[in-house]
């Protein structure tokens, strides 16, 4: 039952308005074709807009092979190809209106392809003719390579770089994870090894397909027929294990006026039965803005203008990290602070109306992370690239209900354990 | 697409706009405030923005502003701008009341804790730290802004000219600051959601409706005077590359010129395609990346051509070949296909940006306080009715250097 709210006046401003908690949330798949190739395209249409976008993951990711070359030919796919320069390309996807993006990870690259719905055949065609003919002129691999070069020079004076690479390289230490461009790799660009990883993992390494937007039958047909020109990617990866590094180091930067953190510990990604627990246990810890470390080192301290924990995944397993930025002279109480709240999840039960808050919080974010077409083929995604359905956000539901406090500070004793974690910090 | 809207404005002078949309089992309230860094005094600058945090700090009968709304599954923040202050909830449609409540109990007054203000100074200076001292070219604008505004407020930033301003910041400060900018007058309410009109009128004038009117101030801010010289000026900072700013003074907003001015900086400073980019980086090979945006800002702002120089170029090769460039430009009009590619770029973009509802309640609330919350369907023929001549005289007479400001961050050595 649910009580009506009565607009009497004058109004009682110190009464919250009822509120009511979430039950439901329509979770909708999008349509899935199985291609000849074997490649599965996942399709939403019904947008009631005119947008439209194309998404291709490759698996050709950063920590696949080499990450120099990675980069390097994600970086130059359509960069010239038998017929037209770098600029005609791009003059030719202007004058269909799309935008071109591509972006690496460590374990999948995506090419996406935003058009007019009218305009998407158009655009995936222009792209997909010069990625098949790409030739990786050697211009343009020198002219990234100094771009690459200047932008390391650029990231190399900030901080949360610095703090961030030396945490993932001590983190995954000893694998592929690991292992990160230096400065010096862009010495040993090569052409023959750009075009080498282009066909080994671009155009016979296609992974998945996920197309959104009202588009006709027969131009879907067409498309179709295209991406079957890509061979499925058959990446058998070794199975990834933990060779993670603990404990503290610093990194000096001269005239830094804060430092970065970074503090973590391997973890799991979404298939691991504790997934959704714990990520209940981080939201309070330090993933919103009324979480733990926020209220305790920004609201009450004013140290950092934020903070924030999060479990990063990827395909093979996950990580918890902390990050922020904080005064020079703030550092090493703002790490203690950290310390005092994991002993407080680790020692004290978490209060119900705490608990009940970060329940109605994380409901609520799920129903907009399901909220339109966009955000919903997001959503499958998420749970697609484990393998997993949206059956998944049914348990999410279901367990963010029923989660008891005592199941909390048993995850915090088993996870949060101070002497576990890589601390990181620059500046 | 078309959004449709309808608008009422309460006995109190609050403006409010609804958007209904029945696709969604969210809803968004926006309430855009009509101050922004341009409306402080030059003594004590950073003002509006320090004071968007305090307005999470507590307000009159209710001890905080977030807890209650993430106890309702919603979300808010806020920015602030040399022009405005924008706050916005996201939160499930049911739950409505709650984003209204709150909104209008800081509307009606806030806590004013001592407690909040000094962390909240703290948390700013930690920001103004981590975003303008500590990146490099971090503090760019805090130089340029200066440099190309003499007389009007746009010459500062946001964030505010200095820390001690921040610093400074005292709770009488804080009292009267709110006393003139934050009440129903000087507001713009807006909804999005599936919800009824009638509804929403309801709700609207039962949270807010008695909050006491009080008058809008007029705005007195002087108005900058149109530059006859170029100025340049140059730091040295410990940045790995040497970068160039070349500021064009333009119109207002509302001016129509702001158009041309948008598919200009499009059309000049696109990658791959842009004359910039072909021409200093592609083929003189003087910069490593270089671009160019407008700033938008209510009042005149600026067109932006920014990038940074390749290993063992100096600023003096950048600049003859850059003018030269500029000249070729404006030389002759841009083809008709090209024209024709801009609009239809243009048109992606605005059909990306109307699908996101918090977008369609900031640009509904935005254009109200420009002029009319209807501009938001008027803008795609705005750009749609350039014509390629219409874009070389006003190219021919923004890109020229006597109406040029430029700042030269030199790497140290």
């Amino acid at each position: 039952m649910i009580r009506q709210i009565q607009y009497h006046k004058p109004i009682n401003r110190s009464i919250a308005p009822a509120i009511q908690s979430i039950d439901k949330i329509n979770f909708i798949a999008p349509e899935k074709i199985i291609l000849q190739n074997g490649v599965c395209l996942f399709w939403k249409s019904g947008i009631q807009n005119q947008t439209s976008k194309i998404e291709l993951h490759f698996e050709a990711g950063s920590s696949i092979d080499d990450p120099l070359t990675a980069g390097l030919c994600a970086g130059l796919l359509i960069n010239g190809s038998s017929t037209k320069n770098a600029k005609q390309i791009q003059k030719a996807l202007d004058s269909v209106g799309s935008y071109y993006d591509v972006s690496l990870n460590q374990d999948t690259a995506v090419v996406t392809i935003y058009a007019l719905n009218n305009q998407l055949l158009k655009a995936y065609r222009i792209f997909h003719e010069h990625l098949f003919d790409a030739i990786f002129p050697q211009k343009e691999i020198d002219n990234l390579v100094q771009e690459r070069k200047q932008k390391f020079k650029l990231q190399e004076q900030k901080v949360s770089f610095l703090a961030q690479r030396l945490f993932q390289q001590k983190l995954m230490d000893q694998s592929s994870y690991g292992r990160l461009i230096e400065f010096e790799d862009y010495k040993r660009a090569n052409r023959d090894k750009i075009r080498a990883y282009h066909s080994q993992y671009f155009l016979n390494g296609l992974h998945k397909v996920f197309l959104i937007g009202d588009i006709k039958q027969i131009e879907l047909n067409d498309l179709i027929g295209l991406l079957n020109a890509y061979k499925q990617s058959t990446l058998q990866r070794e199975n990834f294990t933990w060779k993670a590094q603990k404990g503290v180091q610093h990194l000096v930067k001269k005239d830094a006026v804060q430092s970065a953190l970074r503090i973590g510990r391997p973890l799991f990604n979404k298939t691991h039965p504790d997934f959704i627990a714990f990520s209940i246990l981080n939201t309070i810890l330090g993933d919103y803005f009324g979480s733990r470390l926020m209220s305790n080192i920004r609201e009450d301290k004013g140290f950092t203008y934020g903070i924030g924990s999060h479990i990063l995944e990827n395909r093979q397993f996950g990580y918890l990290v902390i990050g922020s930025e904080v005064g020079i002279n703030n550092r090493e109480a703002t790490i203690s602070e950290i310390q005092i709240e994991f002993k407080r999840l680790q020692n004290q039960l978490v209060g119900k109306e705490e608990l009940d808050l970060v329940k109605n919080f994380l409901l609520g974010q799920l129903l907009k992370s399901a909220d339109g077409p966009y955000a919903m083929l997001d959503l499958y995604a998420n749970v697609e690239v484990h393998d997993l359905d949206l059956n998944f956000y049914e348990k999410y539901i279901a367990e963010i209900k029923s989660i008891k406090p005592e199941k909390l500070r048993e995850l915090a004793i088993e996870y949060l354990n101070w002497q576990d974690m890589l601390i990181i910090s620059a500046g | 697409m078309i959004i449709n809207f309808e608008q009422f404005t309460l006995g109190n002078g609050l403006r409010v706009i609804f958007h209904k949309e029945p696709s969604t089992p969210m809803a968004v309230v926006n309430v855009l405030y009509d101050v922004g860094a341009r409306d402080e005094n030059e003594n004590k600058t950073g003002f509006a923005h320090l004071f968007e945090h305090l307005m999470f700090g507590g307000s009159i009968n209710i001890g905080d502003f977030d807890s209650p709304l993430q106890e309702a599954g919603g979300q808010s923040n806020a920015f602030t701008s040399n022009d405005i202050t924008n706050y916005y909830n996201i939160l499930p449609a049911h739950n409505i009341d709650t984003a209204l409540w709150l909104e209008s109990d800081r509307m009606l007054s806030l806590a004013f804790t001592p407690k909040s203000l000094e962390v909240q100074r703290q948390v700013v200076i930690e920001e103004f730290k981590q975003r303008y001292l500590n990146q490099p070219y971090g503090d760019a604008w805090l130089q340029l802004r200066p440099l190309a505004y003499r007389k009007h407020p746009y010459r500062w930033a946001t964030i505010g000219k200095k820390i001690q301003h921040i610093k400074d910041a005292s709770m009488d400060d804080v009292r009267t600051f709110f006393k003139k900018y934050y009440h129903p007058a000087n507001a713009i309410l807006c909804i999005v959601g599936n919800f009824e009109l009638e509804t929403i009128k309801q709700k609207v004038d039962y949270y807010f409706g008695d909050i006491p009117a009080q008058k809008k101030s007029t705005r007195k801010i002087a108005k900058e005077p149109k530059q006859k010289k170029f100025r340049s000026k140059r730091i040295i900072r410990n940045v790995p590359t040497d970068a160039f700013y070349y500021a064009f003074a333009m119109g207002s907003r509302l001016d129509p010129q702001y158009y041309l001015a948008d598919l200009l900086s499009d059309h000049i400073g696109n990658e791959k395609t842009g004359i910039l980019y072909s021409e200093l980086k592609i083929k003189k090979k003087l910069v490593n990346e270089i671009g160019a945006y407008i700033t938008g800002s209510i009042d005149n702002g600026l067109l932006i051509i920014t990038g940074k120089l390749n290993p063992r170029i100096n600023f003096e090769h950048l600049d003859g070949a850059l003018w030269d460039v500029l000249e070729k430009y404006t030389s002759r009009p841009i083809t008709q296909p090209a024209l024709k590619e801009l609009k239809l770029k243009m048109q992606t973009a605005k059909a990306f940006q109307d699908q996101g509802l918090l977008n369609r309640a900031m640009n509904l609330s935005y254009f109200e306080l420009l002029s009319k919350a209807n501009m938001i369907n008027e803008e795609s023929t705005n750009y749609m009715r350039i014509q390629a001549l219409d874009l070389h005289h006003f190219a021919k007479g923004i890109l020229r250097k006597n109406n040029c400001s430029l700042l030269q961050i030199q790497a140290k050595r």
